[in-house]
């Protein structure tokens, strides 16, 4: 039989379309998740800043106790959402950054935020000369929010902030550098371990449909994680200190972060995104 | 006594040889092990897009780099003493970077780079910032003038899905309020709260038109019922309106404001149930737009008893520019010469909308003359027919 040069031209464009083509998700399927995660990011950000407030007021109101009460569990919404919280590099330097990235250490003009006030507050076990600092914390919080407000988030950013996030677990909180004075890392492991959590249910049902042995994996994994955390949970709903948990956890907790780390970053190539 | 030191003597001896010869190979091994990495690296060099940059304590060397747009492998040498990050800006905004970086070891990092200028995170937040320069290629160029790929869309119709949430959110919030101040039987209060619960439902007009069953019960007018005011059948805002404005009586009106709170609820649900097709975010904008142009301008139908079409509009006129928005990067790469023209539309719209501005809202729609709703209708129309070439443009037209 004789093809029209139609025809051919077709089955050729058939025969050469790679089969991934076929099983890949359909980019609009991924529309839901992806603004679903801008609701969540925005939930946890109002969160943010009405903790914020409360954490500030304590500190300037030279409330040591509840200041120091304060810092950890308000730190953790910021560690949920940090793949959109650090695409802004400004905003993260001020709020987030830590003594080594700056040059003169903890007296640099420009160390602010979260961790130059856990130090005055954990190290030198003060409230003293933390004012401006403490409105500064609330200023760019609040900044933080309008900015995310206006921001369309990059797919690729949403779906490679899991396997971020786990980079960040697996870089600054089994070392336990990230709260160096006050060693509350494991609410912060927590919230990036939630956060990435988050990341994987939203696209569940698309990832399912491409490989359903992978998530059943990155499940088991996570619950592996959960459990050693529960570990040092407190009865208040907190975290002991790092120093408290055990090498062997330590340990324990290095080997499925890491494969974490390493399954989620195919996370984009999985939904088309690459 | 030399008999009995004469066999412990040669365990050492065979000893040193072993530990002579364990040296020997550990130094082969090391060479080999030098020369492997030194090949390893020669050939990480070679690598045709990789670029080398070398964190040193204050700088980084080279810190003006100039790579072509596309994919570019940055590797990251960490040469100071502490653990350091390197990012590439645009703006404030991360395009891409790696965090704690080790002293002493290498990271790569592959961006995806558009042409421009961007900035770059060096290390110390202190060190000044590299620059990098992207220059067009034949191939970005072709791709500036392709028209956008579907997963381009996912970015918009998210944002817009979150529109829609927000928007249902304060709709839901809005009539919650009127039905308060129903139940309570404050009419000035009622009256007052009928303003704002209907501009946030004209910011999802266009939406909701795609709902007809639903956004019949909300949005219908008297003139679609047999009986029109008197029919049982017509509920929704307008009812409302009609009781608040023209009867100015509360009397049985509870269970028609509770009916509209149950509506809009499910109007939120639905949605962000449905998908919208990325043909459809700009369609259904010209559309509520031409509804505007066509008869609601000039009739002052919508708001017959309130008067209050205005509040409307500029509440549509607000998803345009939500929708406008949402569209920019896009249109700006691949249909940039259709953004002046635009952007004129929208902003002669607001001129017109903002001149019948008064103290705490907009004129009263009764005192709007021929002439004016004319204007109206005209700037509305022709805003519709900007935002009509918007789909032909992205690819999008005959989906």
């Amino acid at each position: 039989m004789k093809k029209t040069p139609l025809a051919l031209l077709l089955t050729l464009g058939l025969l050469n379309t790679p089969l991934s083509v076929f099983a890949a998700t359909a980019p609009l399927d991924l529309v839901g998740p992806v603004s679903d995660y801008k609701i969540y990011v925005t939930e946890q950000l109002d969160e943010l800043a009405s903790h914020t407030q409360q954490f500030t007021d304590a500190v300037k109101k030279g409330d040591l106790a509840t200041a120091q009460k304060l810092y950890a569990p308000t730190r953790v919404y910021y560690e949920s959402i940090e793949p959109i919280a650090e695409l802004f590099s400004d905003l993260d330097a001020s709020i987030d950054s830590r003594v080594d990235d700056h040059e003169k250490g903890v007296k640099a003009e420009d160390f602010t935020g979260f961790h130059r006030i856990e130090y005055s507050l954990f190290s030198e076990k003060t409230t003293q000369g933390l004012d401006a600092l403490a409105d500064g914390l609330d200023k760019d919080v609040k900044d933080l929010q309008t900015r995310v407000a206006g921001l369309t988030f990059p797919p690729e950013k949403v779906v490679g902030g899991a396997a971020a996030l786990l980079e960040e677990v697996a870089a600054t909180k089994i070392s336990g550098e990230e709260d160096r004075y006050s060693h509350t890392d494991l609410y912060d492991f927590q919230g990036n371990i939630d956060g990435a959590k988050k990341i994987v249910d939203l696209f569940r049902p698309q990832i399912e449909k491409q490989d359903k042995a992978f998530v059943a994996k990155v499940d088991k994994n996570f619950a592996t994680v959960d459990k050693i955390l529960a570990k040092y949970k407190t009865k208040d709903g907190g975290f002991e200190t790092y120093d408290k948990v055990k090498d062997n956890d330590r340990k324990a907790l290095v080997g499925p972060v890491n494969t974490l780390a390493e399954d989620l970053s195919t996370l984009r190539g999985k939904l088309g995104l690459n | 006594m030399s008999k009995p030191t004469s066999p412990q003597a040669s365990p050492p001896r065979a000893l040193r040889w072993a530990v002579a010869g364990s040296v020997v190979v550990m130094i082969a091994a090391g060479g080999l092990f030098y020369y492997a990495s030194k090949m390893a690296a020669a050939k990480r060099q070679h690598n045709r897009d990789e670029v080398v940059v070398n964190i040193h304590d204050h700088s980084c060397e080279p810190n003006a780099l100039t790579v072509p747009a596309g994919r570019a492998s940055f590797r990251i040498v960490n040469r100071s003493d502490r653990a350091v990050e390197w990012e590439i800006l645009d703006g404030v905004l991360v395009i891409e970077e790696r965090e704690n970086i080790a002293p002493g070891l290498s990271q790569v990092i592959n961006a995806n780079l558009q042409p421009g200028d961007y900035a770059i995170t060096c290390g110390l937040l202190s060190n000044p910032r590299g620059t990098l320069h992207v220059t067009p290629t034949a191939a970005s160029d072709a791709a500036a003038k392709a028209k956008p790929s579907m997963v381009a869309f996912v970015g918009p119709l998210s944002e817009f899905r979150v529109y829609l949430a927000s928007q249902g959110s304060a709709l839901i919030k809005a009539v919650t309020a009127l039905n308060q101040a129903i139940a309570s039987g404050d009419l000035a209060q009622a009256q007052a709260l009928y303003l704002p619960a209907r501009a946030a439902y004209q910011r999802l007009a266009p939406a909701a038109q795609r709902l007809g069953e639903l956004d019949n019960g909300i949005n219908a007018r008297a003139d679609y019922f047999e009986k029109r005011e008197q029919d049982p059948g017509f509920v929704g805002f307008h009812r409302l309106e009609y009781a608040l404005f023209q009867q100015r009586n509360l009397e049985g009106l509870a269970p028609v404001a509770q009916r509209l709170l149950d509506d809009v609820t499910s109007l939120k649900q639905q949605l962000l149930a449905q998908s919208l097709p990325p043909e459809q975010l700009v369609s259904i904008v010209v559309r509520n737009l031409n509804t505007l142009a066509d008869v609601r301008a000039a009739s002052g139908e919508e708001e017959r008893y309130s008067h209050s079409d205005l509040n409307g509009f500029a509440a549509n006129q607000q998803t345009a520019h939500k929708v406008v928005d949402l569209l920019r990067p896009l249109l700006s790469k691949s249909a940039a010469e259709l953004l002046p023209k635009i952007d004129r539309a929208l902003a002669d719209f607001d001129t017109t909308l903002n001149g019948f501005k008064v103290k705490d809202g907009y004129a009263s729609y009764d005192t709007v003359n021929g002439e004016q709703r004319k204007q109206i209708a005209d700037k509305a129309q022709a805003l519709a027919d900007a935002l009509d070439a918007i789909d032909p443009a992205l690819g999008l037209s005959g989906l």
